[in-house]
């Protein structure tokens, strides 16, 4: 029955990475994103990773998903027109070719780095039926031998997060230069066409 | 579940290539972007996978096997990190060139 449940759910996320691939608009491509997060939480949970697959929801399907969506309504590129007009054709001949080569490698180094020499997973009686992240052992070795990268992870945010401030708030900035560079291109072709 | 570590590494192989395809032949910053969160998924996917495969009693002896979620939880964390600057310079990038098509970003050129 789990067997079934993880082929099915492994599908479905495959099907929804298509989606994501293959969409036409960015809001059907980050919604297809999401189906693919859930199916994945799903796997972790039947995978006996009952933590991760709630912070795959939590941070992935909440926070991230918000972030792309809150994006995509910030600047209106829900209509289909407005994206035709910015990114054209959704996969065009060479670019298609070159990356459906790079990814096929890719895939098929996966596929064959995959086989681990029949050495399967059974369950045994040690692991059937337990977290694999238990909480408690989870928080031990975080906060023991993985603490200076902890602590790292904690200055990643914060350098994230000044550095998105940053770039967002850079707008009076960015448009006077944006302006400026126009008005030196405009001023700059009569002067090249005068003589 | 009795399903093989294989057909869980092949799964995270598959999304990763799709996640490949994605980031190499689209055009939109934000169908990129969602295809690079597709291939950190899938890494974390091998990851979990890897973990529960040293899980077994037969095996939990010879490693840390518990480094597997320790290391998901980093490429959760780094994921939001990157998910926050890129859309930050989608926003920058469509203020300057009204568009998010990444053709048009091609001032690096020389």
């Amino acid at each position: 029955m789990a067997e079934a449940l993880f082929y099915f759910l492994g599908g479905l996320a495959l099907v929804f990475a298509v989606g994501v691939v293959r969409a036409r608009m960015p809001l059907f491509s980050v919604l297809s994103l999401l189906g693919s997060f859930f199916c994945l939480a799903a796997i972790y949970l039947l995978c006996g990773f009952p933590f991760l697959a709630a912070t795959q929801l939590l941070v992935y399907a909440g926070a991230i998903m918000v972030l792309f969506l809150f994006v995509i309504m910030l600047l209106n590129l829900g209509d289909a027109a407005e994206i035709e007009r910015h990114a054209g054709p959704t996969l065009s001949g060479r670019r298609l070719l070159v990356a459906g080569v790079s990814a096929g490698v890719l895939g098929l180094v996966g596929l064959f780095a995959a086989d681990l020499g029949g050495a399967s997973f059974a369950d045994e009686p040690a692991v059937q039926g337990r977290a694999l992240d238990d909480l408690d052992h989870l928080a031990t070795v975080l906060f023991s031998r993985y603490a200076l990268p902890f602590e790292a992870a904690s200055l990643l945010l914060l350098a994230t997060m000044v550095g998105v401030i940053v770039l967002a708030k850079r707008q009076r900035g960015a448009r006077v230069e944006a302006v400026r560079a126009r008005e030196t291109a405009e001023l700059a072709v009569p002067q090249e066409s005068a003589p | 579940m009795n399903v093989p570590t294989e057909h869980l590494l092949v799964l995270a192989a598959l999304l990763f290539a799709l996640g490949v395809l994605g980031f190499l032949a689209r055009r939109n910053v934000i169908i990129v972007l969602a295809s690079i969160e597709l291939m950190l998924n899938a890494a974390n996917l091998s990851f979990l996978a890897a973990s529960r495969h040293w899980a077994r009693a037969s095996l939990a002896e010879q490693g840390h096997w518990d480094q597997g979620p320790i290391f998901a939880i980093f490429v959760i964390l780094v994921a939001a990190a990157e998910a926050a600057v890129g859309l930050a310079l989608v926003i920058a990038l469509y203020r300057l060139k009204q568009t998010v098509a990444l053709d048009t970003a091609s001032e690096l050129k020389g």
